[in-house]
């Protein structure tokens, strides 16, 4: 039957509820049915750790229904005739009472959008005031990207961060969501990398920072677009309200050189030195090259390996820049997720097009003849369903199952080393 | 007869619609009138004064869907016409037009309009949504009326009415006329007169402007109670007359904007393409001639129905829940917070049938998540153990996508598209499931199944997101829908062969327990016919009653529901034992199961086999394991398994509490137990308990630091496995633990959790 189902992937209400989530003292409260909630608290709560354990009796029943994030209203069949005006209050005053926050922010379900019901008015007659983020409408079926600026720009208008004077050497991230499978590393490898050149992070917005940190976003000497499908329209918000400049990465550092020039553009953006850091990648290439040239004595690979990589537009871009042009590997499908989030579209047509493979994006990555498949555990296990010859490596959520005590990046000098080792092990001969 | 009178809001549908429920009652009809407007006094007219008749909205509000009574929301006007009003939300808030949905549900449950001979539906001033169409969708009114005055805006309004029922009827014609309720603006007869020209339809009564309705209002009557004799009276007698007699119907042919103003206006003539239809001044204009009408004789249809004139509507007001139609989740049946969505638990279990195609009308989200409640199980066994399970690795489910666009303006398009794309694999059958927003949009999923043929049928279940309910509610409503739709009744039994029912299929080890079930019924040269629903085809489905006998795996509350639908619906038989867990249990079964076959020597065989493994160890553990004192706190309602092996090792129990579960009710044993079962068990009670019974074993669904201080906390799991020793094993697991005193150093650790877990 249908082989590979690109429909089958999260939406605007997913981005909107993890961008959040990733607010460290959030609570987010879906206005909605439990079947829509049960999932976004597993994800939530898997990708950034706030719980000890599952016990159900540990968490209310109602509005938590056993899980630790993301109350629900619990919408029903009367809800949606009536409106959901009283159980929203409801769960507002039992939270705003009960569970410690920092930050409230209550988002419609995609039925819960039909009714109408004004959030805010809500939330200001049951609390009495004070910021309340509130997403009505969750953009039916719209990009999972587009939904995570959706809910980063409600933040940011509900939260209205002062404009302060700005820090030197210091950068904002944006772009980057805890619905990202390696987020955590990422992050981490991405503030080693610029500690090393100086600089600081002063907000890795929605991606596990603090309510303080938003609230001094304007600080920042720089905004870094580490992922444009997730970011470019909120660095357009804070220039256009601070003044904040903004640098969009030529697709996420991925890979040794990649990661050189996102350094030194930075470096040289806001005055800072990058010598450090490139040392640091300078003895992980050694490092790599050891084993990459050990395995390619004895079976001339990776160059020549076919690989496929499903992600968003500038996923692709980055990954198969690094593949082909550090590992030598051929590419031979390209699947797009958020195809509609299109600003990395001419990118990726051009690299093709200078390797003269234009029909990469548009070959099927189910009928592709890959090796390699970097891409989520959902494709990996249709794939193995259906008897391929592959290696598949998760580079997306959802996983297979493997539990990162780790964590782990795709991201850096750190990332491009896992690579190596992923591709390496991947290689079959 | 059903027929819907649609016009403006204020027009005077209202009392139209009461004036012709009571003319039609005078002329011995048994009628209904519904009023499907949240203002809920389409009915005022004929009630008495001040009775006050709950709507069915506000009653289904609060009321638990078992103790449905169709007196409370329906009651007896003048001439005996029964009345209900929908009712709905105020003003602002809610969305009415999935109100109007409910309530037509609700009454489809009771039965209703088939107890009356003729069932008007006074509807809302436009066409303005999905619910409001509700009326005028094929299933429903037969005969439509627009009242219309001459004035635009209630034009305007008959013509957007006009457009409305032209998107539902095809080549059908329902039309029967205007009613022109004047307003006595000038020119008014022949505004109206023009637009009917235009559009083809004949004016079928004209209703001046009159004191007698004012007065026959103030004295809240109908004008054939208040003065029959009157000539307002007789108007509605003779259009009740006209259509008991047999009315034509036409097509819906509205103008364009342009067009419309043009003609109100008097600015263009009338289509000459459309029929010629006299204006007078006629209490009531008749048309006749129109040789491409369909008429309806309402006479004619009772006596091909055989039914007499008046009678009192049928004693029956009790939905009867023990009826096959209803098999209703716990959350449910007691209006409990639904857990989960019946969206989700329709497309789960119908993506166990491999070979279809699951078709989710819903947005992205909805299908996504669907997508990984029934995929992560499958994904997590393939990185364990290798094992490919399709139904849970690759479910074969597509989506409509519904955007902005479709809940705006309907998803029906979309979906029938998507239909005519998925028909191009050549499923062996496409399954369509609806989420929330089709279900508050209005889209008839239904029609759907005209796209299907004997290549591929289509079926639908609507479940409209979590409007049919909980998780569980979907599930059965796949279970029974599907089975009703796909089983053939004609297939014979065949010897030796069973179906598996009610297979959990996200539990881990379903797989598992489904291959030792089989293995000993192998041994007892037993075959496996069709597995309903869990990882099945849709020819073993079809084929369904070529096993005579039935096995349930699980004999819960769910388990029973499908034993009973089977049996009714289908007149299957069922063994009373469901998948065996643990010593006792397993003996029984396969001694049953035997016994039915004829082929008790290979079922002694392999029971005497496993039972001295279970003996011997037993012993050994007993001598580890007397004494030792063990509490149960658990969503599981059936425990017997580790209960009796418990028992076998000497093991004192001291408490057993039972957590209220959503898929499960009424806890079960065959044992004598020690210490009485906690049902409903409160979770506040769990740290007094602990202290009190001073268990050395704690056994929970999940372990947790804040049960307090036990030697051993334990899992139970959800689904345990079946066998010979799955008590057992549980029990080696806990002697050992215990006899090394083994709790983990990391246990220690979550002082250092607290103290550094900030990263």
């Amino acid at each position: 039957m249908s082989g590979y189902l690109e429909s089958i992937t999260p939406d605007s209400l997913s981005g909107i509820i993890f961008a959040l989530e990733g607010v460290a003292g959030s609570v987010v409260l879906l206005n909605g049915p439990t079947g829509c909630k049960f999932y976004h608290s597993a994800t939530s709560d898997n990708q950034m750790i706030r719980q000890l354990e599952f016990d159900p009796l540990n968490y209310p029943e109602r509005w938590y229904f056993g899980q630790p994030r993301v109350p629900c209203t619990y919408l029903d069949s009367g809800d949606y005739i009536y409106g959901s005006r009283e159980k929203i209050a409801e769960a507002l005053k039992y939270i705003n009472n009960n569970v410690r926050h920092d930050l409230l922010a209550i988002v419609n379900s995609p039925g819960a959008a039909l009714i109408g019901d004004d959030l805010i008015g809500i939330a200001h007659s049951a609390l009495g005031g004070g910021a309340v983020v509130a997403v009505e409408t969750p953009g039916f079926s719209s990009d999972v990207c587009a939904g995570f600026e959706t809910g980063v720009l409600a933040l940011l208008d509900a939260m209205n961060p002062p404009k302060l004077d700005v820090r030197p050497k210091t950068v904002n991230l944006l772009g980057m969501s805890i619905y990202q499978k390696y987020y955590l590393g990422n992050l981490a490898e991405l503030r080693r990398l610029l500690g090393l050149c100086g600089i600081t992070v002063n907000c890795a917005l929605c991606a596990g920072c603090e309510v303080a940190e938003i609230q001094e976003i304007s600080s920042a000497a720089l905004s870094v677009v580490i992922c444009p499908e997730y970011g470019y329209g909120t660095a357009e918000y804070l220039k256009e309200l601070y003044g904040t400049p903004y640098y969009i990465c030529d697709g996420p550092p991925i890979g040794f050189a990649a990661t050189e020039a996102f350094l030194c553009d930075i470096c040289k953006a806001i005055g800072c030195d990058p010598t450090p850091a490139i040392e640091v990648i300078e003895r992980a290439r050694a490092d790599a090259y050891v084993h990459i040239s050990r395995v390619n004595s004895l079976t001339g690979l990776p160059k020549g390996v076919r690989v496929s990589v499903e992600g968003t537009y500038s996923d692709l871009y980055a990954y198969f820049k690094f593949f082909t042009e550090y590992f030598g590997m051929l590419p031979e499908a390209a699947s797009v997720v958020c195809p509609r989030a299109a600003l990395f579209k001419s990118k990726l047509e051009g690299l093709m097009r200078s390797y003269g493979l234009t029909d990469v994006p548009e070959r099927d990555i189910y009928d592709a003849q890959s090796e390699l498949v970097f891409a989520s555990g959902a494709t990996i296990s249709r794939f193995k369903n259906a008897r391929k010859k592959f290696v598949g490596i998760e580079n997306a959520l959802p996983g297979l199952g493997y539990i990162d005590v780790i964590p782990k990046s795709h991201y850096g000098v750190s990332g491009a080393l896992l690579l190596v080792e992923q591709v390496l092990n991947g290689l079959m001969f | 007869m059903e027929i819907a009178i649609y016009g403006k809001g204020g027009i005077g549908k209202s009392t139209v619609a009461a004036n012709l429920s009571a003319a039609l009652s005078q002329q011995k009809h048994r009628v209904l009138q519904i009023g499907c407007d949240p203002k809920h006094d389409s009915t005022r007219l004929l009630l008495p004064y001040g009775h006050k008749l709950t709507t069915a909205l506000d009653y289904m509000r609060v009321t638990n869907p078992q103790d449905y009574s169709l007196n409370e929301i329906l009651a007896a006007g003048f001439g005996g016409v029964g009345c209900v009003e929908a009712g709905g939300p105020e003003p602002g808030v809610g969305c009415a037009g999935r109100g109007i949905i409910s309530m037509f549900e609700l009454l489809s449950l009771f039965g209703l309009k088939e107890r009356y001979d003729i069932t008007l539906y006074d509807v809302l001033g436009d066409v303005v949504c999905g619910g409001f169409a509700v009326p005028i969708r094929r299933e429903y009114a037969d005969t439509v009326f627009i009242v219309t005055s001459g004035e635009f805006m209630a034009l305007y309004a008959a013509n957007n009415i006009l457009r409305g029922i032209r998107n539902y009827d095809g080549g059908n014609k329902r039309i029967a006329g205007i009613v022109l309720n004047r307003r006595g603006i000038n020119d008014e007869a022949e505004r109206v007169g023009r637009f009917a020209e235009a559009i083809g339809l004949p004016i079928i009564a004209d209703i001046p402007r009159s004191e007698a309705f004012a007065q026959a209002e103030a004295a809240n009557k109908t004008l054939a109670e208040f003065d029959s004799d009157g000539a307002e009276a007789g108007i509605f007698r003779n259009l009740a007359e006209n259509i008991v007699h047999g009315i034509g119907k036409y097509n819906a042919e509205p103008l364009s904007d342009d067009e419309l103003e043009h003609i109100v206006a008097g600015t263009q003539d009338a289509q000459q393409t459309s029929p010629q239809i006299g204006v007078t001044d006629a209490v009531c204009t008749t048309v006749v001639g129109m040789t491409d009408a369909h008429t309806t004789d309402v006479n004619k249809t009772k006596a091909q129905t055989g039914t007499e004139t008046p009678s009192k509507p049928h004693e029956q007001d009790i939905i009867d829940f023990t009826s096959p139609n209803r098999y209703l989740s716990k959350n449910v049946i007691h209006s409990e917070p639904l857990h989960g969505c019946a969206f989700n638990g329709a497309l789960t279990m119908s993506a166990q049938i491999k070979d279809a195609v699951i078709l989710a009308h819903a947005p992205k989200s909805c299908t996504y998540i669907s997508y990984q409640t029934m995929s992560s199980t499958g994904r997590r066994r393939l990185f364990e153990r290798g094992s490919l399970l399709p139904s849970s690795i690759a479910p074969n489910l597509e989506s409509t996508d519904m955007g902005e666009p479709e809940m705006i303006f309907g998803g029906m398009e979309k979906l029938v598209g998507k239909v005519a794309e998925i028909k191009k694999q050549k499923p062996k059958a496409i399954v369509v499931v609806s989420a929330c927003p089709a279900g508050i949009i209005g889209d008839d999923i239904d029609k759907a199944q005209d796209l299907g043929d004997a290549g591929t049928p289509v079926f639908t279940l609507r479940t409209d997101g979590n409007m049919a309910g909980d998780y569980l509610q979907g599930m059965l409503m796949c279970y029974t829908e599907l089975a009703r739709q796909v089983i053939s009744r004609s297939v014979r039994p065949e010897e030796n062969l069973v179906n598996i029912v009610f297979e959990k299929v996200i539990s881990k080890n379903t797989a598992d327990n489904f291959a030792l079930i089989e293995s000993y019924l192998r041994q007892m040269g037993v075959g496996v016919n069709c597995r309903f629903l869990c990882d099945t085809d849709y020819e073993s489905l079809k084929n369904f009653k070529k096993a005579p006998l039935n096995l349930l795996a699980h004999r819960d509350y769910t388990g029973k529901l499908l034993e009973d639908f089977f049996s009714r619906e289908f007149g299957s038989k069922f063994f009373d034992l469901q998948f065996p867990i643990g010593l006792s249990e397993t003996e029984s079964w396969l001694r049953s199961v035997a016994k039915y076959f004829g082929k008790q020597a290979a079922a002694e065989e392999i029971i005497g086999a496993h039972k001295l493994l279970y003996e011997n160890e037993i012993e050994k553990l007993r001598r580890k394991m007397s004494g030792k004192r063990l509490m149960i706190l658990t969503y599981n309602h059936d425990i017997d398994w580790i209960l009796g092996a418990a028992i076998d090792a000497g093991i004192e129990i001291v408490k057993i509490g039972i957590l209220n579960f959503s898929q499960d009710e009424g806890f079960r044993t065959k044992l004598k137990l020690p210490v009485p079962v906690e049902e409903k068990y409160d979770r506040d009670n769990r740290t007094a308990d602990v202290k009190k019974h001073r268990p050395d074993i704690l056994l929970t669904n999940y372990t947790s630091i804040s049960a307090g201080d036990v030697p051993l906390a334990d899992t139970i799991p959800m689904a345990p496995g079946v066998g010979f020793f799955t008590g057992l094993d549980m029990i080696r697991r806990w002697a050992g633990l215990l006899a090394m005193n083994l709790k983990g150093e990391w246990e220690q650790d979550e002082r250092l959790f607290r103290k550094y877990y900030t990263r």
